[in-house]
């Protein structure tokens, strides 16, 4: 062999901007090629079925080319519940793009659209939105939404599930606009702990901010039911059978619980997302949205309120394949299109690109989505216990200036740090308070010192976790409710945030927050897609951000003064 | 059952615009859960839950506002305000799958009917049975 062909000077030359291109972020994201058979493909599978329907005495007998007899529980529980019996032979008669153009046309009202969309299958939607590009999603998302002013929700999680860093984070996001927040544990048995003092945190915050703990189905009802928090998440569904019973549940089952929330007043919507079958192995080589669209209709049927979808924990799947973002848009505008509150996705972190993540939010915020992100990290990713947010603590300022540069509600604003120490300050004071008539080990002046100026929880002092631990399990034990939290709130001396506390718990007696997108606002007034109705109607109305709430989102962190260049505005 | 006429324009929401329609389980008044009254320990967890009365109210409402799924889901919820938070755990818990066999299930939905007069929860539980039964997805009865 001679020396020409030896490897090393076999390789080909490289380019110095291909190798520029090689060192960029995006070239760490995992991108694959389709394989349809195994449901490796966003939205468009060959295996995927075409839409029909027949019904029979009032029942449906055919839906997309399977009988009745063959339905799998999904087919069944859908056929049954989900679609409008009388309405599904006029709207299927319709075709994909008649009805792409309804979802479009401004001059269609949203109440026209939902007419249509509860008669129609889980093939014929997909049919649909395989005709709209991502732009033409976006205008019907904007309409089809069904809270008229969007809002936003937060991730408020410790690596160290370190309950002052919850509260503190908490109180800051809900001070920042956040109306819900969520939390979850690295150690499950914490969980007790940290939901108080994610509770705490919201109310010192701002009250009215509803807060929830990703836990496993029966232990999120458990604290819900106790008060301790205010509403429920994750109540996963997913869209083939065998992965349904894997996540230990069914449509009936979930139904079951969707009622059992709401037998104790509480709000609740359920989770979902393109990616999670053909991920867990058993996506019957369907594609991840027409499987997503089996999900948004079980939701739908079993009569709960709304859906966190977006691809949500699975996104790196959709996000590998073609059109992934595009499908994962879509399936928030069909969770909207079936009259479901949407909490949007943009939570788990899935790119290390700046752009690509910012170009993944933008379908989501620039429409406005009842909540454009189902978990904001508003904690470094570092203690980001959901596995990392596609925006995190760090983003804050990037997001105010995209909300002020295009006049677009992300539903944040600027607060000037005097304010920020304020309120983490207040609300770690607060939880000792709450800590102290509970009898759970003490927060010192040196922990409250440090979350209050803290960006994470490696600036935060330890924990005697076995402590804290004893103490979590005693909460259980004892019982304590939402009402000894308020008791230990006003008992430390925080009357405001006990007041508001109760407000919250309030809330179960009128039922009001179980309707659709409803939150509460600072005043713990309901807004719901009743009294605040999506009302676009194209140019000129609808949700545009006005008044002193514009005025709100001109500010930021460094503004100078037109007429003085030198002097910054507060 | 309520014979209250409701206009969700209007109406909605209730605690702001019905307070007069609303009860606690113990028969007070939005107006009577104050700080004082649970300082004072009048106050209990029983105070702060929604009535059957109240989810039914609701429920009209979601039917008028063209939500028929939602309207079903709060009449469910009525009937399961009567039983203690460990029944209705264990309820779900049955309905996981391969969880009950189907007569544990048929039991469940007897029970509830004649214990609770939750006929539409009973419904939902004979379906699952059903439905259970054909696709494979009860426990085995040999267990």
């Amino acid at each position: 062999m001679s020396a020409a062909n030896s490897p090393a000077q076999s390789a080909p030359r490289q380019s110095e901007r291909t190798r520029v291109l090689e060192n960029r972020p995006v070239n760490l994201d995992g991108f694959v090629e389709e394989w349809p058979e195994v449901g490796m493909v966003a939205m468009d599978s060959p295996y995927d079925p075409r839409p029909s329907v027949r019904v029979e005495n009032g029942v449906i007998v055919e839906m997309d080319g399977k009988q009745r007899a063959d339905f799998d529980f999904l087919d069944q529980f859908i056929a049954d519940h989900a679609i409008d019996v009388e309405a599904t032979e006029r709207a299927m008669a319709l075709s994909p793009v008649e009805i792409a153009h309804l979802l479009v046309d401004p001059k269609v009202s949203r109440g026209e659209v939902l007419a249509v969309s509860c008669g129609l299958t889980p093939a014929a939607l997909l049919e649909v939105v395989k005709t709209m590009n991502v732009v033409e999603m976006m205008m019907a998302l904007q309409k089809m939404r069904a809270r008229r002013t969007p809002a936003n929700q937060a991730h408020s999680t410790s690596a160290r599930d370190n309950p002052i860093q919850v509260a503190a984070d908490a109180a800051e996001a809900a001070l920042r606009g956040f109306r819900e927040l969520e939390t979850t544990l690295g150690v499950v048995r914490y969980a007790p702990l940290v939901a108080i003092a994610l509770q705490v945190g919201a109310q010192a915050g701002k009250p009215g901010a509803l807060t929830q703990c990703a836990l496993e189905e029966a232990t999120e009802l458990e604290l819900g039911m106790r008060g301790i928090t205010a509403y429920a998440e994750t109540i996963s569904v997913y869209g083939t059978e065998p992965v349904f019973c894997d996540g230990d549940d069914t449509p009936w089952s979930k139904t079951f619980l969707a009622s059992a929330y709401a037998s104790r007043g509480i709000k609740m919507r359920f989770t979902s997302g393109t990616g999670s079958e053909v991920q867990m192995g058993y996506a019957e080589g369907k594609s991840m949205l027409y499987l997503e669209i089996r999900c948004i209709l079980v939701t739908k049927g079993a009569g709960v309120q709304g859906l966190q979808n977006g691809s949500i924990s699975c996104i790196g799947v959709p996000g590998a394949v073609p059109a992934g973002i595009r499908a994962v848009l879509a399936e928030n505008l069909i969770a909207s299109t079936v009259d479901l509150e949407c909490a949007s996705g943009n939570d788990q972190s899935f790119s290390h690109s700046d752009m690509r993540r910012t170009a993944r939010l933008l379908p989501q915020l620039l429409p406005g989505t009842d909540f454009v992100c189902s978990g904001y990290s508003a904690v470094p990713n570092y203690d980001n216990m959901f596995a990392g947010s596609n925006l995190d603590s760090e983003d804050y300022d990037d997001w105010n200036v995209i909300q002020r540069d295009l006049q677009v509600d992300g539903g944040l604003r600027h607060v000037p740090e005097a304010e920020l120490l304020a309120v983490r300050n207040r609300a770690a004071r607060a939880l000792r308070g709450v800590f102290a008539y509970l009898d759970l080990p003490p927060i010192t002046e040196k922990e409250i010192e440090a979350v209050t100026y803290a960006h994470g929880s490696n600036d935060l002092p330890l924990r005697d976790v076995l402590e804290d631990l004893k103490a979590a399990q005693s909460v259980m034990d004892r019982g304590v409710t939402g009402l000894d939290i308020v008791k230990g709130l006003e008992a430390g001396g925080f009357p405001d945030i006990a007041e508001a506390l109760l407000g919250v718990l309030k809330q179960r007696i009128s039922g009001d927050l179980l309707h659709t997108s409803a939150i509460l606002t600072p005043e713990l007034t309901t807004l719901s897609a009743i009294n605040d109705a999506n009302d676009y109607a194209g140019p000129g109305s609808g949700y545009r951000p006005s008044g002193e709430r514009w005025e709100e989102m001109k500010r930021l962190r460094h503004v100078v003064s037109a007429r003085n260049p030198e002097q910054e505005l507060g | 059952m309520s014979s209250v006429e409701l206009d969700p324009r209007r109406d909605y929401p209730l605690a702001s615009n019905r307070p007069e329609l609303l009860r606690t389980p113990t028969g007070k008044r939005l107006d009577d859960i104050t700080m004082a009254a649970v300082l004072a320990g009048e106050i209990t967890a029983e105070d702060l839950r929604i009535t059957p009365e109240t989810l039914r109210l609701q429920a009209q409402i979601a039917d008028s506002v063209g939500r028929p799924q939602l309207g079903q889901n709060f009449r469910r919820a009525a009937e399961l305000t009567a039983l203690p938070d460990e029944k209705v755990l264990a309820i779900y818990n049955a309905l996981r799958p391969r969880a009950a066999t189907k007569q544990e299930l048929i039991d469940i939905a007897d029970d509830l009917e004649r214990g609770y007069a939750a006929t539409l929860c009973a419904r939902l539980v004979r379906e699952a049975a059903d439905v259970y039964e054909r696709r494979g997805v009860l426990a085995d009865s040999g267990r």
